[in-house]
């Protein structure tokens, strides 16, 4: 097997949310313990509920966060060890694509300004040839060259989705963090923004790490995925692996909760009910994350994290596969 | 007979742009006791077909066209003398004969009251009972909706419950007068897939306890599937398609529903199928096409879609689709 692009070990960011000067201490552990590798030309896949720390992680990863302990390594490059220049060209490899398409282009500067900053900054290219790099880009991503002079508030939510592409590549990046790329979009835009980001993977050979929600499209994008869980990563595997024989319960009962479009599959599939909410990630106990809530617990997961152990070619952390468990 | 039905409905709003014609000759029925599911993106005119129905269009927004009937009584602002007499009749109607759930529950309660009195409010104005009854039967509707301890959480702020327990307690609302419609605009949009699934198995259980009709507006075919007996397929202000909800999965007639329907995918199949999106974006409703809205995303689009909506092709009792490739001779004339 090739040598990883990116391989986190060990990583955890954490935030110290104590009020006050006397208060006992609270942190919030929205990334703990969490290890993967994704490789060259792959889409790693990251789903969990709102507030598991996938976006965390996803910015951990392009250093926007410092990670409390643990390590990344890009290209066997630890990256919190980097400083100055040597960050600047890290981060010229490693773009990012953002959830809300309004929020993340300056309504002030028009398309052409937007996507030929990054090549400012990183001083490529002659003026000339920018504007021909903008132009191609543009023409990459699906829109007309004469949108070069337009705003942001001209175009819909899935065209500014793809202004906010063509910038992520404007610098030929290697590796994208796409945090949820697609949920701010309608049903028949989302199908044109994923189709364009495959599109771009096959031509540039670019590896992504797909952070949504909607575990149907990750499924459809992601080569490998990795189910998170209050910090926590609790199983990794082939995407088709996963789906149709998930191992950990809460990737159970996540999957049995995703609604299919299929009326008459639907009536007859049996739902595994996951009762009750996530718990507070605020001094989290010492034990299995998903244990308030999982049909399977035992007393030995309220005492203890369970290990992660290999099964089926996949990573579990679940002590019902330990070994003679 | 239907609990709700409406005929020929068409608002507009009145803005600096021009006008937006939002929803244009709509015509749909709510039978009792089942789940309808409209589907469309966003300014299909799916939620101003609603905010029509309850009377809570914004200040610039007027009914045109139309007749609103629930249960054997008209409810179009145009069978009221005055906007006084309509606003009085609405009043006496919503939270009481047909109610609504919101698409983000903390925009729709108030910070600042405690649950409690949130609750009785919609009791003490619809029904006769003193307020000491009536927060018996808030605590009653909580227990009802899956909240755990009522007596005690009554007494709390919206912002001490999680997104899921607010959804439930807006649903709470809604069901506190027996209504026979219930309206529910994007209910688990905000919500995680875990806490989607309660609340969607929360509203089909209330449905069947209550006897009452749902309503259930989503851009999210799955959910549909899951939920809905029939299906109103909305785009660009129109209904184009409608039927049981197999007709609208399995034989869907109208190119939009077939683009939508591509642009999906089942997590249960084995490989991934490519993905077949729409291409382009939706109409401008500023300048609504004449012809059919989907008029310039269409695969199949020919000449006369382009001055002429087509007429309604009725294959069964329950399904109906406006395609002009329907129509015989539709592609020479």
């Amino acid at each position: 097997m090739s040598e990883a692009i990116l391989r986190v070990e060990n990583c955890c960011t954490w935030f110290d949310v104590t009020r006050g000067l006397f208060a006992k201490k609270q942190i919030v552990k929205a990334v703990d313990n969490v290890s993967f590798q994704i490789f060259p030309g792959e889409t790693f896949g990251l789903v969990g509920e709102s507030g598991c720390g996938k976006s965390t992680l996803g910015r951990t990863i392009v250093k926007i966060y410092s990670p409390t302990s643990g390590k990344i390594f890009y290209k066997g490059e630890d990256i919190s060890t980097l400083e100055g220049a040597r960050t600047k060209a890290f981060r010229k490899q490693v773009q990012m694509i953002f959830q809300d398409p309004y929020a993340s282009l300056d309504p002030r500067m028009t398309v052409g300004e937007i996507v030929r900053e990054p090549m400012d900054i990183h001083g490529l290219h002659t003026a000339k040839e920018r504007e021909e790099r903008v132009v191609e880009l543009l023409q990459i991503v699906g829109l007309k060259p004469d949108h070069i002079r337009r705003y942001p508030h001209e175009f819909s939510g899935g065209q500014r989705q793809r202004i906010g592409i063509a910038r992520t590549l404007a610098l030929d990046p290697e590796f994208i963090v796409c945090d949820e790329p697609i949920s701010a979009l309608d049903v028949s835009i989302q199908a044109q923004v994923i189709n364009l980001l495959e599109e771009i993977q096959k031509k540039m050979g670019i590896s992504y790490l797909f952070i949504a929600h909607d575990l149907s499209m990750v499924k459809h994008i992601s080569d490998r995925i990795g189910v998170m869980y209050l910090g926590h990563i609790v199983e990794t595997g082939p995407s088709h692996l996963l789906y149709s024989k998930p191992l950990h319960p809460y990737t159970r009962g996540l999957l049995s909760a995703v609604p299919i479009p299929d009326p008459r599959r639907a009536k007859e599939r049996r739902r595994i009910a996951l009762s009750g909410e996530i718990p507070s990630p605020i001094n989290p106990k010492p034990c299995c994350p998903f244990a308030t809530r999982c049909p399977n617990a035992t007393e030995k997961c309220f005492q203890a994290m369970p290990p992660t152990v290999e099964v089926d070619g996949r990573q579990v952390a679940c002590f019902l596969y330990e070994e003679g468990g | 007979m239907s609990v709700l039905s409406v005929e020929h409905l068409s608002t507009q709003f009145t803005t600096d742009q021009g006008i937006v014609r939002a929803v244009r000759d709509v015509s749909f029925s709510v039978e009792k006791g089942e789940i309808l599911g409209i589907v469309g993106e966003s300014g299909s005119g799916k939620s101003v077909t609603m905010f029509s129905i309850m009377g809570l269009l914004a200040g610039n927004g007027t009914v045109t066209d139309g007749r609103i009937i629930l249960d054997g009584e008209d409810l179009s602002p145009s069978a009221f003398s005055s906007e006084k007499e309509y606003e009085k009749k609405m009043c006496a109607v919503r939270g009481n004969q047909m109610a609504m759930i919101f698409q983000d529950p903390m925009t729709f309660l108030n910070p600042v009251l405690r649950i409690e009195s949130q609750l009785v409010e919609p009791i003490l104005n619809h029904t006769k009972l003193s307020r000491k009854e009536a927060v018996d039967r808030a605590i009653e509707l909580m227990g009802k909706v899956g909240i755990p301890s009522p007596e005690k959480r009554i007494k709390q702020y919206p912002h001490q419950f999680s997104g899921g327990m607010r959804q439930r307690i807006i649903i709470a609302m809604a069901l506190a007068c027996n209504p026979k419609l219930i309206i529910a605009d994007e209910p688990t949009t905000a919500l995680d897939v875990t806490i989607q699934a309660q609340v969607l198995e929360l509203i089909s259980a209330i449905k069947d306890e209550f006897g009452s009709s749902v309503i259930l507006i989503t851009h999210d075919l799955g959910v549909v599937a899951q939920t809905c007996d029939r299906v109103a397929i909305m785009y660009g202000g129109k209904i184009v398609e409608q039927g049981s909800a197999e007709d609208i999965f399995y034989s869907p007639n109208h190119p939009y529903t077939k683009g939508l329907l591509g642009c999906v995918t089942n997590p249960e199949s084995e490989f991934s199928e490519p993905l077949h999106p729409i291409p382009g974006s939706p109409p401008d409703l500023l300048k609504p096409p004449a012809g059919c809205p989907f008029l310039d995303r269409c695969p199949n689009a020919m000449r006369v879609c382009r001055d002429y909506m087509p007429e309604t092709t009725v294959f069964s009792d329950s399904h109906f689709s406006r395609c002009w490739l329907n129509q015989k001779g539709g592609a020479a004339g």
